[in-house]
């Protein structure tokens, strides 16, 4: 085995089979247009009623001082775990940081997210790092010099998902360590000093991990309401994601560098950057930018295509509407990082035993195998794909629906809904032709 | 009157949809993926200098069918295959073959790490 030559991935699936797409395409415009036609009238989510409360035992459990410490305590080891692999350890392909950064918090945040919620916040070092500070110096985490300004939103967060992506899928060192770990402690840095500068509020609108993590997790069952853990569907959830300056440009970040990574695996893209004079690093980093303008882009003219009450501003609705961004990024993150997430998922999961690569075992799990069921089974992967994309999908439609019906005057409700429904077919045939062509 | 109206524009939507979607699933039906490929056993790669040859052309492969590798080179070095598990190949200068093959489905990239250049793909199932 060659260990010692890339840091993850190589390996891609097979493109999906041609029938797969062609159905998938059809079945998203069937349902656009149905729930468009059929669809309610006047607004159904969180309209009053209040939602079903959990059991009163899970809200003392979650909201003890002891389970909160705990998962934070679990987080913060295996930050410093990793960490000390980081510091420490080779520059080796693997060390499991590689992993660890680009499979497991990358990608694997994404399903803890959807199945408990807000999951980074729990665990998220640089908070438990800003808690101490605070502890130490007799002042309070959530409390910061100044207050965090408004009008920045996600912006932040925004930047930080893009320095991401570019450093993943347009930096040609990123399986070197000495860049990663520079990565890292820019980002611990800025965190930290975001911290002390605004409270904890500063995390909830500028760490790319967390705001990636909370976003999703409104497409779990969890919610809170009144301080009660309650359960809610996750269209009711989606649909309470706080509407905040640069939360469109969050999803474009999202969704268009997703794009991107299967454009860029494509191998009329590979024969194009091997025979092209141009820098590949900067025509890579123009594609990423053209990928992620696009959708911003197109989602933002498409909302404004719509008449509106004369008490609101057209330049609002963007914002209004980007919630309906994240299952389709979900659904994405399906198709194109499943088997990436859990084959090399559990390769990293077998480097986390050896940290500083020299043959230890410290976990028990080094001896294991990766298990390739997935990749053995490439109709069934093909299948779940093109359902992420498709299921996405509708629940973009349908949460756009219900915001317009709610903001929207009523006789440009269903009009105004036209030009977004067919910006996000368009994302979703483009998204199924990735596939189909990668 | 209006409820009746928006029965008859939703019908009217989802027989349009229904009718596109069986036009739709009518059509090709081949299994492939859109990629163009080209069947191969033996594959020649040429190195030479900080050229090779070819480019990051695709190939199809069978699982388990054996691919010959015909490696010319003007030094010695080594190419990387990103199956799963990864394979190397080491090859001497001059003119040396090699044989693989694939147990998994998948697109696996054969690289030149010291060119940083793919050098094919082979597209296995």
């Amino acid at each position: 085995m060659d260990l010692f030559a890339h840091g993850v991935g190589g390996a891609k699936d097979l493109p999906i089979p041609a029938e797969y797409a062609i159905a998938g395409a059809c079945a998203a415009l069937a349902v656009s247009f149905t729930v468009l036609a059929l669809a309610w009238r006047t607004p159904r989510f969180n309209t009053g009623s209040p939602a079903r409360p959990a059991a009163p035992l899970l809200t003392e459990i979650v909201d003890s001082p002891w389970f909160r410490g705990l998962v934070r305590a679990w987080g913060f080891s295996f930050f410093l775990y990793v960490a000390a692999a980081g510091v420490f350890g080779k520059d080796l392909a693997i060390n499991p940081i590689f992993g660890v950064f680009f499979v497991l918090l990358w990608v694997g945040v994404v399903p803890m997210s959807l199945a408990f919620g807000p999951f980074y916040k729990a665990i998220s070092p640089v908070r438990t790092i800003n808690w101490a500070l605070a502890r130490l110096s007799g002042s309070d985490p959530d409390v910061g010099l100044r207050t965090y300004p408004e009008r920045l939103g996600y912006w932040p967060a925004a930047l930080g998902l893009f320095a991401f992506v570019w450093f993943e899928l347009v930096y040609p060192f990123n399986a070197e360590l000495g860049p990663l770990r520079l990565w890292c402690a820019i980002y611990v840095g800025v965190m930290l000093i975001g911290g002390a500068l605004f409270g904890n509020r500063f995390y909830e609108h500028a760490d790319p991990f967390e705001v990636l993590s909370t976003l999703v997790g409104h497409l779990s069952v969890w919610g809170r309401e009144q301080g009660r853990v309650v359960l809610r569907s996750p269209l009711a959830n989606l649909d309470l994601v706080p509407v905040r300056p640069g939360l469109l440009a969050v999803g474009s970040v999202l969704l268009g560098s997703t794009a991107f990574d299967s454009y860029k695996g494509s191998n009329h893209w590979t024969r194009f950057i091997q025979t092209t004079d141009m820098n590949p690093n900067w025509v890579n980093l123009a594609g990423l930018v053209l990928f992620v303008a696009a959708v911003g882009l197109l989602f933002a003219g498409a909302t404004m295509l719509t008449g509106i009450h004369d008490v609101m501003r057209r330049r609002e609705l963007p914002a209004e509407f980007a919630h309906s961004l994240i299952p389709i990024v979900v659904g994405y993150v399906v198709a194109h990082y499943l088997s990436y997430l859990v084959e090399y998922g559990q390769q990293t999961v077998i480097l986390l035993s050896d940290p500083l690569s020299n043959g230890s075992n410290l976990l028990g799990t080094g001896n294991r195998a990766i298990n390739y069921w997935l990749s053995y089974h490439p109709t069934f992967l093909a299948m779940t794909k093109v359902a992420g994309v498709i299921v996405g999908h509708v629940l973009a439609v349908v949460a756009a629906h219900d915001r317009a019906v709610r903001l929207l005057p009523k006789r440009h409700q269903l009009t105004g809904q036209l030009s977004l429904l067919v910006v996000m077919v368009g994302f979703t045939i483009g998204g199924l032709a990735l596939l189909f062509s990668s | 009157m209006h409820r009746r109206r928006r029965l008859a524009a939703g019908a009217a939507a989802v027989l349009i949809t229904l009718t596109a979607a069986s036009a739709c699933s009518s059509g090709d039906s081949g299994d492939k993926g859109g990629s163009s490929t080209e069947d191969a056993s033996v594959i020649n790669v040429t190195i030479k200098g900080d050229t090779v040859e070819p480019n990051g052309k695709r190939y199809d492969v069978s699982r388990n069918q054996t691919v010959e590798f015909v490696i010319d080179a003007d030094e010695a070095g080594e190419i990387h295959i990103h199956s799963k598990p990864e394979q190397e190949i080491e090859y001497a200068a001059g003119t040396s073959t090699h044989k693989v093959s694939f147990d998994k489905p998948g697109i696996f990239a054969v690289e030149s790490h010291a060119l940083e250049k793919t050098i094919v793909e082979l597209e296995v199932r």
